[in-house]
């Protein structure tokens, strides 16, 4: 029983470099950066033993640190060990960098506090047992991340992002404790587990419902979806790890969230129906935006909506084994993406180099979308088709959609035989390595993550919106030279950069733009 | 609307000439890929500091000098004495200076005073509305002018075919941004204006009725208050000049930011119309120097005869000795800053090595073809056009080349899959958990820095046999080396070998374009080992030895490694003399690392350079040419054997040997060299003095824009410059902002002759943009250049920088 406290020394130990930073004086300091990555590198080692015991004992709720069922209680799972090795790892890449980064800075000290405290505050979420320790975890990385996002306090850009991603944190954690009050009534108990094996055994009290309605919100608000995303392309203005650890450990929480609570989730099938139409929108328009940005950090920042808004929707499908794999395979592209972000002068260099890009035809487009059809059939066979649900197979096509992009660049006309090979080895083995992935992450989690229900008439219908919308922004995609340039297509190009002016709209109602005179 | 105003107040022609104006008044902002230093004050060396920083203070509200206490705790600590306050003051040109010393530090302890810039028309309406126009002009701005000059970031590329004008009126048409956020009818407005930005530009100023002279002084202040833009739009307009055409961005975006002022001015007219007529009014009179930016000049002048007082004691203490006979090696540097320190622990390795210092492009203009590439890089200094086309690689590499360029093609359109609307998440899926390998293998460091190695570059089309000749004779003689040679030459250029920064390329040759430097150093060594190139130039009384080899380098400044290209020639007889040259090298390599781990931070000796080389997070790897302070043309034994700090460009230079050639490398020198030298040392000065306008911010804000620029956070302003990290440790700064003292051992009625020859490059020292010092025969500082041709004598008792002038 004792052993799943191990988590709990995970935050533990950021916390304590936390509070050590308090009182660093400013300046140089050769300690701090020291005890910040030891402390970081102890929470990933921390992290690695969890799963050695999920492995050695299976999952476990540990005792309650608290009074009446109310408090603090690590829990080890599938789906907590995960989080906590990779929100360790990452953050243990961020601290590291932060070191060097911020070398020099005057207020290093107190960046890498809030930086741990960020760390531990999640960690902490990412473990959590009870509902109460939920919500705690969730507003406590609110709080210390809106002190990362100031950390140039005096910058009025900074200012006006932190100010509305805290109006939007605000809501977020209203919404989240509600959700929990109304799960404490309905289940009569904090604990988690029991929350969620009694959902699944169907026990849906009336406040059920309104829980995950709730919970929805809360995602949406937290993950940056359409049409609360204006924020997150916004918060530029603080030092490049807070992106990393932002895109990469933060944002995921509203995910998680979802993923956490599945079997409460599954007991309301409208909302879920919600989140796939609000997460599958946010994902094409961040797609689609992100292509129109011309700088970096915004594109990635656009980017991150998007694949947020794809991982909201596989929650909405029922497919949350498949939105923890992505929440993973995102976080780690996203937080090195960040990171590296200062290479893009030479990435843009030498995507000229080589001569000039080979533009497929339409016809060649089809035959890619075929080819990847087969290539789709094939992979399917060898891992089983059967075995899979509706939503799978057609959460699978979309991709393979996105792969036919891949094999259409080979067949354009100008393409030389190479590259045709090339790109063709290219896509089977991004296929072959995605379904490898999604078998292994159905697998880890087959115990806890409840299992995909069959489709209604309701599902059945926005199975197929998906398919019909990402397949045609795929098409749209793959034949792209041939009609972005048209004049007819300036206009949409314009809208569609400035993101459909949602968040000009909430500028306008927040008074992001008013200019605040020293008084 | 409508208002009673002077029509038509001012012609055609004269908006045309303030707007060419206005655009000559900006310094040009090259792009990322190939950055070099650029003197912010470009357009305004016809003035002095003094009166540049009246005219910066009127439109920005800018200071072109240090904070007041900056120059106080010099004086304090005795660094600047009252010599050089007396001197400093009795050569400043203006007339309200102070009478004495005494009113000079009387006038200098108090505060500098409080000035603003005069309004835009955006600052008033920002003043009624509580809106905050500036910021919203200059974040709409920035994200159309980002998507127009995008080279590649975005897989949407923004219209580019029309010029600025209309592609900026079509984006404003669809844009609903100014609308929402309170600008009334803007995309209408824009939709309804002239069709030529000249009629759009007239109608705006009649309509602000702007007179002939309110309008140099506005349309100057528009483009500036536009930053990096505008400087990115003058580069353009530099490139085309250089190519002999013109380009009409700059004036474009004039017309732009008169256009946003234009539909401000209608929606706000009945609040700002009275405060704009003050503005209006206050445009118009000529720029006054205020005693402050008087005294603040001469303040920084006391700084800048401090340190040359240092530099005349440095050149006056030739130590003994110096080698005679055939050196064992000569090795060419650039005569970058950071050449000195390698150059003397080179020669420290061995007293019988000689080193020149050369412009680190050895006088090939080359445009050149890297390697498998298509496009065209301008290796050479930025001042001049190509006069020869090169590529890397030839027939045996042919297969080679192809077979890199189909896996550049796979990888981009990889990299294409991975930015996909839809693929974009079926490559996350699939390859997403890579990243982890790869986020382990960057936060380690594991990941080795190439050293650049195409196959040897060649001339394209091969230059005829008498401009070969005629090529290295011109070279040599520029070089000073025309006998004497050593067994081996290294002809070293320069690189950085950064990883993660966007501003590498402002670490690598910026005489070579901001490219590294060994493309034009391989090229100039297999010129100069041609057999019948080395023929031709006996005749023209230039004997290399046949035993005499040159080889191209490459002088890595981060890490201090130097590699030599000597597969590029048949080396075979020197395989002993190369090894020698290798451990050489590699000796002084070390001694170097250990000088310069001294000044860098986190670095506690030598060893620790190389690992903060691949540091992804590091931010700065080396401090490149930050210090620098002097340039010396002069044979090298007139700074051999001391040190000077890696703060001097040293160019080898015998004017006994260029008097019969009636001066000609005298005179590139001090027109090119000398005037990169210039940029160099003023971007450094104004990036020091002026960081928010002239430095690119805060390198951990940096956001890559388009592949040319960058952001400091969001969006908004595009920055020049450099960034804050490059010339503070975070503790201090590491850069002294000195305007350059060029010191040249040559005969003053050579160096006035020349002068009298090039306005600009006269300008640049009688306006003290740089310090001119003639040396000696014994290579002393012997006379110093006060203005309009005319010296003075520097007093040898350099403790009190007592002068006295000269007829």
């Amino acid at each position: 029983m004792f052993l799943y406290l191990a988590p709990f020394f995970a935050p533990l130990a950021l916390l304590a470099v936390a509070v050590y930073a308090r009182q660093a004086p400013l300046g140089r300091s050769q300690r701090l950066p020291m005890l910040a990555e030891a402390a970081a590198l102890a929470a990933l080692v921390i992290a690695i033993l969890s799963a050695v015991i999920l492995l050695a004992q299976g999952a476990g709720t540990g005792p309650l640190i608290g009074l009446f069922g109310v408090g603090l209680a690590p829990r080890i799972d599938a789906v907590s060990v995960i989080m906590l090795i990779l929100v360790a790892f990452v953050g243990w890449i961020v601290v590291r960098y932060s070191c060097s980064y911020l070398d020099g800075e005057a207020r290093q000290g107190a960046f890498l506090g809030w930086m741990a405290a960020t760390l531990a505050a999640v960690l902490l979420l990412v473990q959590a047992g009870n509902l109460v320790h939920f919500v705690f975890a969730w507003i406590a990385t609110g709080f210390a991340l809106h002190r990362l996002l100031l950390f140039y306090r005096d910058r009025v850009e900074a200012q006006r992002a932190a100010r509305k991603k805290r109006v939007t944190t605000m809501l977020g954690d209203v919404a989240l404790t509600c959700a929990a009050i109304l799960l404490v009534v309905g289940y009569g108990t904090f604990d988690i587990a029991d929350i969620l094996a009694a959902s699944r055994e169907g026990n849906a009290p009336f406040a059920v419902i309104g829980a995950a309605a709730l919970l929805a919100v809360a995602a949406i608000l937290k993950s940056a979806q359409f049409p609360t995303h204006g924020w997150l392309t916004e918060v530029m203005e603080t030092p490049t790890p807070v992106s990393a650890l932002l895109h990469a450990g933060v944002i995921n929480a509203g995910g998680f969230l979802l993923i956490r609570f599945a079997d409460v989730m599954l007991l309301a099938p409208g909302v879920l129906a919600v989140l796939v139409m609000i997460g599958g929108f946010t994902a094409l328009f961040g797609g689609l935006a992100m292509l129109a940005q011309s700088s970096v950090k915004t594109s990635l920042a656009w980017s991150t909506i998007a694949q947020m808004g794809f991982m909201i929707m596989q929650c909405g499908l029922a497919l949350f084994p498949l939105a923890l794999l992505h929440i993973v395979a995102h976080s780690l592209y996203k937080a090195h993406a960040f990171l590296a972000s200062g290479t893009a002068v030479d990435l843009v260099a030498a995507i000229r180099r080589p001569g000039p890009i080979a533009i497929p035809s339409g016809w060649a487009v089809i035959r890619a979308f075929a080819l990847a059809l087969v290539i789709y059939a094939l992979i399917g066979f060898a891992f089983g088709f059967d075995a899979k649900s509706p939503q799978a197979i057609v959460l699978g096509a979309i991709l393979i959609f996105g792969v036919a992009y891949l094999i259409a660049q080979g067949l354009a006309d100008a393409a030389p035989r190479v590259l045709t090979r090339r790109t063709a080895l290219y896509s089977v083995a991004a296929s072959i390595s995605y379904f490898a992935l999604q078998t292994g992450a159905e697998w880890i989690t087959d115990d806890t993550l409840p299992a995909t229900p069959p489709p209604g008439p309701l599902e059945w219908a926005l199975l197929a919106l998906a398919v019909f919308s990402f397949g045609l922004v795929a098409i749209a995609q793959a034949m792209f030279p041939l009609w972005a340039y048209h004049p007819a297509a300036a206009g949409l190009r314009v809208h569609l950069s400035n993101g459909l002016y949602a968040n000009a709209v909430l500028d306008r109602v927040l008074g992001s733009w008013i200019v605040r005179r020293p008084s | 609307m409508t208002t009673a105003k002077p029509k038509k107040t001012v012609s055609a022609a004269a908006i045309e000439r303030a707007m060419d104006a206005a655009a000559r008044q900006i310094p040009p902002l090259w792009p990322l890929a190939s950055y070099v230093a650029v003197n912010p004050f470009l357009g305004q060396t016809e003035d002095t500091l003094a009166e540049t920083g009246a005219r910066l203070n009127r439109i920005a509200g800018l200071p072109v000098t240090m904070p007041r206490d900056w120059y106080q705790a010099r004086i304090a600590s005795g660094e600047i004495i009252e010599g050089d306050l007396a001197a400093a003051l009795s050569a400043s040109p203006h007339s309200g200076k102070p009478e004495d010393i005494g009113a000079l530090k009387a006038a200098m302890h108090s505060p500098r005073p409080e000035t603003k810039a005069l309004p835009t028309i955006a600052d008033l309406a920002a003043e009624v509305s509580g809106t905050d126009w500036p910021g919203l002009i200059a974040e709409r701005f920035g994200a159309w002018a980002s998507g127009y000059f995008d080279r590649g970031q975005a897989l949407w590329a923004a219209p580019r075919s029309k010029r600025a004008w209309t592609a900026f009126c079509a984006h404003a048409t669809h844009d609903l941004t100014p609308e929402i956020m309170g600008l009334r009818g803007f995309a209408a407005f824009v939709a309804d204006r002239p069709d030529n930005p000249m009629d759009s530009v007239a109608r705006s100023i009649d309509r602000l009725g702007l007179s002939k002279a309110a309008l140099d002084s506005y349309a100057h202040q528009l483009l500036f208050l536009l930053g990096g833009w505008a400087q990115f739009a003058r580069y353009e307009l530099w490139r085309a000049e250089l190519a002999r055409e013109t380009d009409t961005t700059i004036t474009d975006f004039l017309a732009i930011r008169l256009l946003w002022e234009e539909a401000l001015f209608v929606q706000y007219e009945t609040d700002v119309a009275d405060r704009w007529n003050e503005v209006r009014t206050a445009h118009q009179k000529p720029v006054d120097l205020t005693d402050a930016q008087i005294i603040e000049v001469i303040l920084q002048e006391a700084a800048e005869r401090s340190a040359q007082r240092n530099l005349v004691d440095t050149l006056a203490h030739s130590p003994e000795g110096g080698h005679s006979g055939r050196p064992v090696l000569q090795a060419a540097f650039c005569i970058d800053v950071r050449s000195e320190i390698f150059r003397r622990a080179l020669e420290a390795v061995d007293p019988s090595i000689q080193t020149l210092g050369f412009a680190g492009f050895f006088g090939v203009f080359a445009k050149h073809k890297r390697f498998a590439s298509d496009v065209e890089e301008l290796r050479l200094p930025v001042l001049l056009n190509p006069t020869v086309t090169s590529c890397s690689g030839g027939k045996q590499t042919e297969a080679d080349d192809l077979a890199a360029r189909y896996s550049a093609r796979a990888k981009r359109a990889w990299g294409r899959f991975k930015l996909a609307a839809v693929s974009s998440f079926a490559f996350v899926e699939a390859m997403g958990p890579v990243y982890a390998a790869k986020l382990v293998r960057d936060a380690l460091g594991l990941n080795p820095t190439p050293v650049p190695n195409d196959p040897a570059p060649r001339f394209d089309p091969e230059l005829d046999l008498d401009t070969r000749i005629s090529a290295a004779e011109t070279v040599l003689r520029a070089m000073s080396l025309t006998d004497g040679f050593a067994r081996v030459v290294v002809l070293a250029g320069h690189g950085a070998n950064v990883v993660n920064n966007p501003h590498a390329s402002g670490l690598h040759c910026g005489a070579c374009g901001g490219y590294s430097g060994e493309v034009n150093a391989r090229l100039l060594a297999r010129l100069l080992n041609d057999k019948q190139v080395r023929t031709g130039l006996v005749e023209r009384g230039i004997t290399v030895p046949e035993d005499t080899l040159f080889v191209g380098a490459l002088h890595d400044t981060t890490t201090d490694a130097v590699t030599l290209y000597d597969a590029d020639v048949s080396a075979q007889d020197h395989s002993t003399d190369l090894k020698k040259v290798r451990d050489w090298l590699a000796a002084a390599g070390k001694v170097t690392r250990g000088e310069r781990a001294l000044r860098l931070p986190r670095a506690a000796n030598e060893s620790d350079i190389a690992s903060r080389a691949r540091d992804w997070a590091e931010i700065r790897p080396e401090w490149a040419l930050a210090g620098c302070k002097a340039f010396i043309a002069a044979p090298r034994s007139r700074t051999a054997g001391r040190s000077l700090e890696g703060r001097a460009f040293l160019h080898d230079y015998d004017w006994t040997q260029d008097s019969q050639n009636g001066f000609g490398v005298l005179e590139l020198i001090m027109t090119a060299p000398v005037v990169v030298a210039s940029w160099i040392s003023l971007q450094y000065y104004g990036s020091t003095v002026a960081p928010g306008v002239f430095g690119s911010g805060n390198k951990l804000l940096h956001n890559v824009v388009g592949g040319f620029g960058v952001f400091e956070g969001n969006g908004g302003l595009l920055r020049a410059g450099l960034p804050w990290q490059s010339v503070h440790d975070g503790e201090d700064y590491v850069h002294e902002p000195l305007r350059l003292s060029v010191c040249i051992e040559a005969p003053r009625e050579a160096m006035n002759d020349i002068l009298g020859r090039h306005d600009e490059v006269r300008a640049l020292f009688d306006n003290r943009w740089l310090h001119l010092f003639a040396m000696d025969n014994n290579g002393q500082l012997a006379y110093r250049y006060t203005g309009n041709l005319n010296w003075e004598a520097v007093d040898a008792d350099t403790d009190g920088s007592k002068l006295k002038a000269v007829a």
